[in-house]
């Protein structure tokens, strides 16, 4: 775009320090305190961390926990883009900013109503009650189960946006031109849809399972110290035990696998591409 | 942010812009817990500024980040006066970050309670409050009578208990051991007695003020607490009762400490001394803030009802010893992450 390249350089220098100076050192900081022990520089905080079957169990679950989301985030997410990309534009506007609405919600907010909902006394336990396929309340409430759908909640409008944005950008006539040569929809979604919203996919999957791998308040919330996650977990070595080195190789861990997913994600997106 | 600035005026300004000793002599800057500040800043902070004719510096935060911030300004030091848990005062002191308070200069110290005046030794803390901890429970829906009953299988899915890394948990675990007839501090047969049960227990809290909304949306109907949350569940249109466990009950007191070779000594003294007078006392017992160390302090019956109050519940009081605390958190942790969080 420029002519001379060191005016490109020149414009983009305040951001590159500010992002140095405020971001990248700090954090560099930060996790340089995972690579040290009493005796210097060392890997032992990474062998403790590995060698608690406790802290393997919350790295699984987080890791579970995540994909799940991601995975069926991707599921209702193309169900939902489809059909919003297929309304009249008046109405696909209504309906993408009820998507979006949620996000205007704090996820306290959010979070906190479904400690309502999912209660003994909630409006799922009547419902299951009411109805006679309970007898008795299920306990939803501090379980995987519960975190699972705060964390779905908090992360599939991200997913449909990223989406219904890939969608829009395919050929209006892709869909059609595939079923008039006997595509079923099936085919139509795996060989049409998915290789033309890729980026979509990645993006939306790689927000989704990094938010829901970072999220602090939803795990907090409705799992309690019963389902910690990594990132509950580091916060509990950091204001409880003053564990500034576990809290550093779970921020490491929690980076190396936000990065890998969005790896991952590019991955499984071109290679099915060039299948 | 949890650090809170009182009286943002040219004094607190000059605080964050000047090292601490220059301005020492009119500034007084305290490190305490971020509960009921409202009420604090009522009932002691503004009257003693009108008093010393100075200005408090607040700062708050969990016991953790605040003694992360003694113990990081200890060359130089900016909180003056702190005030903590007992182990938390005893593990400051270990590492030489407290300095003892001349209590020959508090004149309100002979009115305190005797497990208050000195619980660290060698006058590095004095108690200013204590809470008892005991079971608030449905008394439509069980009966508790003793700590076994919180493992019940009557309380069987309905009960929480204090994560350990919490101020309630230790003393809840040592009582659940004492009623097994195990009441050592090792605290291990508790905590296999709790990995034992954990699936019958809703969860372990890390905040009492968690536990209102779980009894209130009927999660649970029994769980051990501080005295000092009583308030809370008392008038929540359920049928609450506290329990009194024929093991007695346990409970915990929070210190005030004087930071070492903070040059602010004098001050901070004083401020010890108007916060532990009977009438600065009486009225942060009367707003259902703090229970009273000041032996002196009278209350009505319905205010006495909420705290821990009056010289034979203090000293009924089964609190495990700071240094007990202190030395034995981190296996107690092991135990609890290996067995309860496995």
């Amino acid at each position: 775009m420029f002519e001379d390249r060191r005016i490109g350089l020149a414009l983009a220098m305040p951001a590159a320090i500010f992002a140095a100076a405020l971001f990248l050192v700090p954090v560099c900081i930060l996790l340089s305190e995972g690579f040290r022990n009493a005796d210097g520089w060392s890997l032992t905080p990474y062998f403790d961390f590995f060698a608690s079957g406790r802290n393997r169990v919350v790295m699984l679950r987080t890791l579970k926990l995540a994909a799940l989301v991601a995975g069926v985030s991707a599921v209702i997410g193309y169900a939902t883009a489809f059909a919003i990309v297929s309304l009249p534009p008046a109405s696909r506007g209504r309906m993408f900013a009820m998507v979006t609405l949620p996000l205007m919600i704090s996820p306290v907010a959010r979070t906190y109503a479904w400690l309502v909902i999912l209660g003994r006394t909630g409006f799922v336990n009547q419902i299951l009650v009411g109805s006679g396929l309970m007898d008795t309340p299920l306990r939803l409430l501090f379980t995987e189960t519960a975190v699972f759908i705060g964390l779905l909640q908090l992360f599939l409008p991200l997913m449909i946006i990223s989406l219904v944005s890939a969608m829009e950008n395919m050929p209006r006539d892709a869909v059609p031109a595939a079923r008039v040569l006997g595509a079923n929809w099936v085919q139509v979604f795996f060989k049409v849809i998915l290789p033309l919203t890729r980026e979509g996919l990645v993006v939306g999957g790689t927000l989704v399972f990094t938010g829901s791998m970072t999220a602090y308040i939803t795990p907090a919330i409705l799992g309690g110290s019963k389902v910690l996650m990594l990132e509950t977990l580091l916060y509990q070595r950091v204001s409880v035990a003053n564990d500034f080195a576990s809290a550093s190789v779970i921020a490491m861990i929690l980076i190396v696998m936000a990065f890998s997913a969005n790896v991952l994600l590019k991955r499984m997106a071109t290679a099915r591409t060039r299948r | 942010m949890t650090a809170k600035r009182s009286r943002v005026g040219a004094a607190a300004l000059g605080a964050a812009l000047l090292p601490a000793a220059a301005l020492a002599e009119g500034t007084l800057t305290i490190s305490v817990y971020s509960f009921a500040q409202d009420e604090f800043q009522e009932i002691v902070y503004d009257p003693f500024m009108e008093i010393c004719d100075c200005e408090i510096v607040v700062e708050t935060g969990n016991s953790v980040e605040r003694l992360a911030k003694i113990e990081a300004n200890k060359d130089a030091p900016v909180i003056d006066m702190a005030v903590l848990s007992t182990h938390d005062a005893l593990g400051a002191a270990r590492k030489g970050l407290l300095a003892p308070i001349d209590v020959t200069s508090l004149k309100n110290h002979d009115k305190l309670y005797d497990i208050a005046k000195d619980p660290l030794g060698d006058n590095l803390g004095v108690g200013y409050t204590f809470y008892a901890t005991s079971i608030v429970y449905r008394s439509d829906k069980v009966t508790v009578e003793s700590w076994a009953d919180l493992l019940s299988p009557e309380l069987a899915g309905n009960v929480a208990l204090p994560d350990v890394t919490t101020n309630q948990g230790p003393p809840a675990l040592y009582m659940i051991g004492e009623a097994m007839g195990d009441a050592d501090y090792s605290l291990s047969a508790p905590i296999e007695e709790v990995a034992a049960h954990a699936d019958d227990i809703v969860t372990f809290y890390v905040r009492s003020s968690q536990l209102a909304q779980l009894m209130q949306q009927e999660e649970i109907w029994a769980a051990p607490v501080g005295r000092f949350a009583w308030a809370s569940f008392k008038d929540n249109g359920l049928s609450m009762a506290w329990a009194t466990p024929t093991e007695g009950q346990t409970g915990g007191m929070n210190v005030m400490v004087m930071t070492a070779n903070n040059g602010n000594e004098d001050l901070a003294t004083r401020f010890m001394d108007f916060w532990l007078s009977t009438e600065v006392q009486t009225k942060l017992a009367e707003a259902l803030v703090d229970s009273p160390a000041n032996a002196e302090v009278v209350v009505s019956d319905e205010i006495a009802d909420n705290l821990t109050y009056g010289a034979e519940t203090v000293a009924s009081l089964k609190l495990l010893p700071p240094d007990v605390i202190l030395d034995q958190r981190e296996t107690w942790l092991d135990q609890w992450n290996s067995k309860v969080m496995k």
